[in-house]
């Protein structure tokens, strides 16, 4: 059993990104992003039932910023949020029913009053991660004396890898590495390099689902034991990852490359000048041998 | 030797007058005194970045750890010795999470000589199993300062010129036994380009002054034992590089990690390489890495294939180290009076209550303090700046 000051907090940040999801609802009408956020919604409130002390936190990630589900800046806690909640008269635990409703009318301002620019189809995860990381930081700083705190994150992607964020990614996979929060990625559609490092690295679990419709039994069979639990349970086996760099003049994958000491950019040909930090390099030429002058002979 | 600038000891100066410090309000309470010393202290580590400055990413670090008699003085609990071995530990580890491309070695002077207790390597269990042993080790004798200088100097002189060449010596010992000039060595380490620092434990010491002025490292004494640890934790960041110092385009591999199951039919066992050397039985393995020129297998990276000579290391460490190259900048601060609207925090939805809050120069998003200082030691990267980067 779980020691009482122990509080285990999951952070799930879904992937909004409404141009993809437009282009789903066409493909696929029966697995719309509403399915998705009820999905979501079940597997938070079973996050919060298992134990008293579990938090939760939702982010959703969209190509134009990433915005706190629950809490809310508005919600002010746990006792005076359930005024047109709490008569819902079914008996419902109070809480799960506030966070239901506020997760819903969140998602839907966000998605009526963010005007959508640009025509992106990438997914933008590293802010939302950054965020979550901040915020479990603060949460972890508030504590009272003897509490202890687990966290992880779970993220749901649709869309595909954004290439332009690939250092951002890489320095909030290692600052959360560094403060052992677990990185699980649950995928809809496209595999994804970079989760599948991120949970590589921070010893999460990466999994691609056959089936969209079936989201939220993958949710609930999958990701809600925490680290402790999944020792004992039979799960997916790790996926393989592609740690491989890619060479910064073609961005083909290469085994073997030549990395710049300055700038630490890789190639896959030698080049004189580093593209990146324009340092010349000192190549070693091979030792011209002067031939040996004969001597003429004077002409008698 | 060249004069040394003037420099008042601190003897030399007039008195502090440290209670003026606090300042009593006028309910006679000094909590704003003692919080705005807290904020202060938080602060003080955020800046100096050192901008557009070539840094030595790929370090050969030598620390001499001195094991004199002077060691088991109980001035650090439990004594010197216990105490400068845990904090080694320490900073093996952050050493290899911040530079995971560079080696360290470490030496132990006594009894006026100096000898290697582990060689240069990239792989931190070594050497934090043989500093958990050499806990047990008796301080005896002197140290010596030339013997162990020249120690280090008889590999390092062999590394590449890209490399950066650093000595850290911890010295407890107030003096040094040197069999030959050590004025004629520091020249010598000078024309390496050898940088040596040294941290003191008991007081300041002439020879180390020189020393390290001349090699261009930083002496520096402590105070107490946070203090040492804050001094240790100096020598992580890479330092900047050396204007001589050659740039070139090392050549390395990328090996994958194969998995392979038993029922696979083409998976064979293989032999480590890098476990030849150890007593305890090596494993046969299904899967590893595998060098892409010689096919050697390997359980861990980064490491320097014993067959062919290739340096093997996977993606994210190179990419450990970028945060070093585009440091992140210094946030604005500014008194939260003059915000207007909703006062919370961007980043972890925390109300402001601080007294001042920071602006990331480009998008001028707002971060209470917590945030800034997570931001520029742990993430090094403005959350709200990633969707600046892609906006037309």
């Amino acid at each position: 059993m779980a020691s009482e000051d122990e509080i285990n907090l999951l952070v799930i940040v879904v992937d909004v990104n409404p141009i993809w999801w437009g282009q789903q609802a066409q493909r696929d009408p029966q697995f719309t992003l509403s399915k998705c956020m009820d999905a979501v919604m079940v597997m938070g409130n079973a996050h919060m039932a298992m134990a008293r002390t579990n938090k939760l936190a939702v982010i959703a990630s969209h190509c134009q910023g990433s915005h706190f589900l629950y809490p809310n800046k508005s919600w002010s806690g746990g006792d005076g949020g359930g005024n047109d909640a709490s008569s819902s008269g079914d008996g419902k635990y109070e809480l799960l029913s506030a966070a239901n409703n506020l997760i819903a009318e969140e998602i839907r301002n966000i998605m009526s009053k963010i005007e959508v620019t640009g025509n992106s189809t990438d997914t933008l995860l590293a802010g939302s991660l950054a965020k979550a990381l901040c915020y479990i930081h603060r949460l972890t700083k508030e504590l009272e004396v003897g509490q202890e705190i687990k966290s992880r994150i779970l993220v749901v992607k649709a869309a595909e890898d954004c290439a332009l964020q690939y250092m951002n990614f890489m320095n909030v996979i290692f600052a959360a590495q560094k403060q052992n929060i677990l990185i699980d990625a649950c995928v809809l559609d496209s595999d994804s390099g970079l989760l599948q490092q991120a949970c590589d690295i921070t010893g999460g679990l990466y999994l691609k689902i056959p089936q969209k419709v079936a989201l939220a039994q993958y949710l609930l069979w999958v990701f809600l034991p925490d680290s402790e639990q999944r020792s004992q349970l039979v799960l997916p086996p790790p996926a393989h990852v592609d740690y491989r760099a890619a060479c910064f003049c073609h961005r083909n994958l290469i085994e073997i490359g030549y990395v710049c000491s300055v700038c630490l950019s890789i190639f896959c040909n030698f080049s004189p000048i580093c593209t990146t930090c324009e340092t010349a390099f000192k190549i070693q030429l091979p030792q011209i041998v002067k031939p040996k002058k004969k001597k003429l002979k004077q002409p008698m | 030797m060249d004069e040394e600038p003037e420099r008042a000891k601190r003897w030399e100066g007039g008195y502090e007058r440290t209670w003026e410090v606090l300042k009593e309000d006028e309910s006679g309470s000094l909590k704003a005194t003692v919080e705005e010393i807290l904020y202060q202290s938080k602060r003080k580590r955020v800046i100096e970045s050192h901008g557009q400055v070539r840094l030595g990413m790929m370090r050969h670090l030598y620390v001499v750890i001195d094991c004199s008699r002077s060691m088991e003085d109980q001035d650090l609990k439990p004594n010197r010795l216990t105490s400068t071995l845990k904090l080694m530990e320490a900073f093996v580890d952050e050493y290899f999470d911040q530079n995971p491309i560079s080696q360290v070695g470490i030496i132990t002077t006594k009894n006026k000589r100096a000898e290697k207790l582990t060689d240069l390597a990239g792989n931190p269990k070594k050497h934090i199993t043989a500093l958990m042993k050499a806990v047990d080790t008796v301080c005896v004798g002197e140290p010596s300062l030339y013997n162990s200088l020249n120690l280090a100097i008889q590999t390092l002189k062999h590394m590449p010129g890209h490399t950066s060449r650093e000595i850290l010596i911890i010295l407890s010992s107030l003096t040094t036994c040197d069999p030959a000039n050590i004025y004629e060595l520091i020249k010598t380490l000078k024309s390496l380009k050898v940088r040596v620092s040294v941290i003191g434990l008991s007081a300041e010491v002439r020879v180390c002054t020189v020393l390290t002025r001349e090699t261009g490292g930083s002496y520096h004494v402590i105070l107490d034992e946070s203090h040492f640890k804050e001094l240790l934790m100096l020598h992580i960041k890479p330092p900047p590089a050396s204007s001589s110092s050659e740039c070139s385009l090392i050549r390395m591999g990328f090996p994958q990690h194969t998995i392979a199951s038993v029922t696979d039919q083409d998976a064979k066992p293989s032999f480590s390489m890098s476990h030849l050397d150890s007593s305890s039985g090596p494993g046969l393995s299904l899967g590893g890495y595998f060098c892409p020129q010689c096919h050697a297998t390997y359980t861990e990276l980064p490491v320097e294939c014993k067959v062919c000579g290739l340096t093997l290391v996977s993606a994210p460490h190179l990419a450990r180290s970028f945060h070093h190259l585009f440091p992140l900048q210094a946030f604005i601060e500014s008194p939260v009076e003059n915000l207007q609207g909703d006062r919370f925090c961007q980043a972890c939805q925390a109300e402001l209550k601080d007294k001042s809050v920071f602006s990331c120069p480009s998008c001028h998003s707002v971060f209470c303090v917590e945030c800034d200082l997570f931001i520029h030691e742990s993430l090094h990267c403005c959350p709200c700046c990633i969707y600046r980067q892609t906006a037309p």
